[in-house]
């Protein structure tokens, strides 16, 4: 007759795998412009505005941690993969939600980006790139809305509006350094 | 005159051709009468050898009549020396050999008992044979018994349960040393047989490039062996070692099929049929008594468990042996291609990257941007080892390996392709000073790694190095000393040198054995990390032909030891890397490149035990604490270093009853801190429940295997999901 195993260490290790396993991991989250739970960075909803130009390649939502102050801080957003916004088909102003996943830190200036179709370098960015809206203070809104992020910020709405976007040239003219 | 010398001469040959040829043989036994192979006989006076077949017969010739001295060697047991007089010319003389209770205590008086528990033999920590409790570092054995439990695909699978071992999608992390950089520049060093086999240009692992079936074991040493081993060692050494050629007709065959289970939540479905996986293996071989050989080959097809998944792999492989008539002299030969051909779900997609379904995101379904993004991927390798023992005291080797590696992966934004071989040499010898306690281990070794790619260009790197290390035993003490010298040279250029020393020592007593080591490890950058010149999400990763290696000192203080049914093992471990060789983006241009950046500190404590509290029950407990930190620099706060979890815990059951036996793997790994490239998303710890349960009746043996049970949908790498359930069955026949 084999011997049985203790029918204790049974109960313990059964209790224990289901306790620490009580949860399935990673759940469906709607993308409703709130953040999922254990999301770090921000989440809200685009508004958009406009007529979306034909040579649109893609709109990204991107973050700095400090307001640029030269053409080379441009390079220093986050993150490195910037989420990309789900452009609307008609030309109705519509919302599209976003989860920009950052870092924890505080960041300057939460915006989204215009691309036009063609190879980025550094010396063709100003014809490429433009700043299509931001997230704005809401005390002051013709500055920009500063965020602390340590865990999930929701409701960072902004509006992108495709006839009013900024070049690279805008915020830093030819002469600046 | 003349006629009479060659009478007197014609008169003697017999005499001397009888004298020379004298012959000594018999069996080599344990106390229980079973046989022993591989117990090695010396006739000391003689200067003659022989070693005992799997029938523990030996015969050493070439002997002179008068009294001999016979020592009888095997790892294990204890030496026997007898005196034997050779009157003829055939003398029998059979031998018992008494095990030893643990050699590390053999120099510590210990009570009579009967029962014998020996640890097993290890080969890869001081590149020789010695028992697991006679190693200077923390060392961990995956058997062939647990590999088979586990009726798993591929090699990592099953070592990813090893004590302090976590794999992160296909790359190997031990004790937190490599992180995750998608397969480039791994921090740990394979070896097939002792044979080094990373990538030559990527410096990274494939872990089908060895048949399973035809895998033993696999050991894993952990910490620097750079001293041995050299570059790609930092963090530790994997060695794959295949199964022996059995001395008969053996056949091994194994299907397996299985199913992928539907996602869990109805928001994330995203096909109608359920995901299906198969495969075959043969293996046949042939062994005589001196000639060995066999070959295999397998299929494998799966559907994978998400979108753009499916895999298609063949492999075959072949080996072979001979053995001079004394067994002295061993030539083996391998080899193995494997085909595969994948799908690459690199990211899964967001919000505006597919259709979601109106969910953030869908683990599930492939990024757009990577739709339609697959791999063919061809490697292999072949290696021959020319081993001898020329005396009682010396042994050497030579061994010789070529790896080639190539791939080509088809993408919407333009095909990469790579193929890179590496070619090596290394003569070793291992010298044991008759009367001394004294066992030195020298070599040099030589490495010559190309590539041809249009991501990484055409280059050439030659590594060159000598070491060597010796132990030396006082009283019951072993203490190790040993260094390497490697030299690298880049497209023929300047070569660099880097000097790689450690020191060990371990101190058996009643309460088991303590270990302590320190040393310093390097890795020499890869090919791919020097010269990578490719686009990745518009950034352009630019080469850096002036990468220097990385460099860390490693501590390690660890206890081994057995009480009653329980064998524990504890560690703690203490490492400081300099040069940390990592991606970095340079803030004036869109560029990436790989830089020599970081300063780290990787500590922790690993605790591993097993026990039998009953006769039919194994239960294993593995615990790994992981400190792992990017110093501080200027300009650079101090950080977590990405992709390293601090709790990692692994559980283990297996009950056996007769021929049947169930058993369980529980693997808890803690949250990652900090992870790249998506730092902000969602991310969990694992906790994965693999089921099992075994049948073996006769030759046949069937396998019930129910990966991640709790379905538990998890991501260990950015935007990666790690495999959902599977249920799969396997049933194995061997002849």
């Amino acid at each position: 007759m084999p011997a049985r195993p203790p029918r204790h260490a049974l109960r313990a290790t059964l209790a224990l795998a289901a306790a620490i396993a009580c949860d399935g991991g990673l759940a469906p989250s709607p993308a409703t412009g709130a953040c999922p739970a254990g999301f770090t960075g921000a989440c809200g909803t685009v508004t958009f505005r406009g007529a979306i130009p034909e040579s649109t390649q893609v709109v990204y939502v991107v973050a700095y941690q400090q307001f640029p102050q030269s053409t080379g801080d441009l390079l220093l957003f986050q993150p490195l993969a910037p989420p990309v916004l789900d452009l609307p088909s008609g030309p109705a102003d519509t919302t599209a939600t976003y989860q920009l996943a950052l870092p924890a830190g505080r960041y300057e200036w939460v915006l989204a980006v215009w691309k036009k179709i063609g190879t980025l370098t550094l010396s063709n960015a100003d014809s490429l790139l433009r700043e299509a809206g931001f997230y704005r203070n809401p005390a002051n809104p013709a500055q920009p809305g500063v965020l602390d992020i340590a865990g999930p910020r929701d409701s960072v709405d902004f509006v992108v509006d495709f006839g009013n976007m900024h070049p690279v040239s805008f915020y830093f003219p030819a002469s600046s350094p | 005159m003349r006629r009479s010398l060659v009478v007197v001469l014609l008169a003697l040959a017999p005499v001397r051709l009888v004298a020379q040829n004298a012959v000594l043989h018999g069996t080599v036994r344990d106390t229980t009468g079973k046989p022993l192979a591989d117990a090695l006989v010396t006739v000391v006076s003689a200067g003659q050898a022989g070693y005992t077949n799997s029938k523990g017969s030996y015969r050493v010739g070439g002997l002179t009549p008068g009294p001999v001295v016979v020592r009888i060697e095997l790892i294990g047991f204890f030496t026997r020396t007898d005196t034997v007089r050779i009157d003829g010319d055939s003398v029998r003389h059979d031998v018992t050999l008494r095990p030893q209770r643990g050699v590390l205590l053999q120099d510590v008086p210990q009570p009579p008992t009967d029962t014998v528990t020996l640890p097993p033999v290890v080969v890869t920590a001081a590149k020789r044979s010695q028992l697991l409790d006679q190693a200077f570092t923390s060392i961990a054995v995956v058997p062939l018994a647990q590999i088979e439990l586990r009726a798993v695909n591929t090699i990592d699978e099953a070592v990813d349960k090893a004590p302090g071992v976590q794999f992160l999608n296909g790359q190997v992390n031990i004790r937190g040393s490599t992180g995750y950089v998608q397969g480039l520049g791994s921090r740990v060093l394979l070896l097939v047989d002792g044979v080094p086999a990373n990538q030559g240009d990527r410096g990274g692992i494939s872990w089908d490039l060895v048949p399973l079936e035809d895998i033993e074991r696999v050991e894993v040493v952990k910490g620097a062996g750079s001293a041995l081993y050299g570059s790609a060692a930092l963090g530790g050494v994997v060695n794959i070692l295949t199964r022996d050629i059995p001395e008969r007709t053996h056949v091994r065959a194994r299907v397996a099929g299985g199913v992928y289970t539907d996602p869990p939540h109805p928001e994330w479905a995203f096909r109608s049929e359920p995901g299906l996986q198969q495969r075959i293996d043969v293996f046949a071989s042939q062994g005589f008594e001196r000639v060995r050989a066999g070959v295999g080959a397998g299929f494998l097809h799966s559907d994978g468990y998400r979108e753009q998944d499916a895999r298609d792999r063949w492999h075959v492989s072949g080996k072979g042996r001979w053995q001079s008539e004394n067994r002295l002299t061993t030539l083996a030969v391998s080899g193995a291609w494997t085909h595969d051909a994948y799908d690459v779900p690199l990211l899964w997609c967001t919000t505006g990257r597919c259709d979601t379904g109106g969910q953030a995101y869908q683990p599930f379904k492939v990024d757009t941007g990577g739709l339609g993004d697959r791999t063919v991927s061809r490697k292999g390798y072949l290696q021959a080892v020319l081993q001898r023992a020329p005396s009682a005291n010396l042994r050497w080797q030579v061994r010789g390996s070529w790896l080639r590696t190539g791939f080509v992966d088809y993408q919407r934004s333009g095909d990469d392709f790579s193929n890179a071989n590496r070619l090596g040499l290394e003569i070793r010898g291992e010298v044991h000073p008759v009367g001394d306690r004294t066992v030195t281990t020298v070599g040099v070794e030589g490495t010559r790694s190309d590539v041809t790619s249009d991501i990484f260009g055409t280059h050439t790197q030659g590594e060159y190095a000598a070491y060597g290390e010796s132990e030396r035993r006082f009283g019951a003490v072993r203490v190790t000393a040993g260094a390497r010298v490697d030299f690298l040279a880049i497209d023929g250029g300047g070569l660099t040198g880097v000097l790689s020393p450690r020191l060990g020592a371990v101190f058996p007593s009643r309460l088991g054995a303590t270990r302590a080591s320190v040393g310093r490890g390097f890795r020499a950058p890869t090919l791919a990390e020097r010269f990578a010149n490719t686009v990745v999400n518009g950034f352009t990763v630019v080469p850096n032909p002036a990468l220097e290696p990385e460099t860390a000192w490693s501590m390690e203080l660890g206890h081994h030891a057995v009480v009653g049914p329980v064998e524990g093992d504890g560690a703690v471990f203490w490492t400081e890397a300099d040069q940390l060789i990592e991606p970095s983006i340079d803030p004036t241009a869109i560029q990436i490149q790989f830089r020599n950046l970081e300063r780290a500190r990787i500590a922790g404590l690993d605790l591993s035990a097993t026990a039998q509290p009953v006769t039919q029950l194994t239960t294993s407990f593995a615990y790994t604490f992981l400190y792992a930190r990017e110093l501080a620099q200027p300009g650079r706060p101090a950080q977590s270093l990405a992709f390293r979890p601090r709790h990692l815990l692994t559980l283990s059951a297996d009950y056996r009853l007769g021929p049947a036996s169930v058993g369980a793997d529980f693997r808890y790994m803690s949250r990652m801190e900090r992870v790249e490239l998506f730092p902000g998303d969602v991310r969990v710890g694992a906790k994965v429940l693999d089921l099992r349960a075994a049948l073996t009746r006769g030759p046949l043996s069937a396998r019930l295997l129910v990966a991640n049970a709790l379905n538990y949908i998890y991501t260990l790498v950015p935007r990666t999901l790690a495999p959902v359930r599977a249920v799969s069955l396997s049933v194995s026949w061997e002849y």
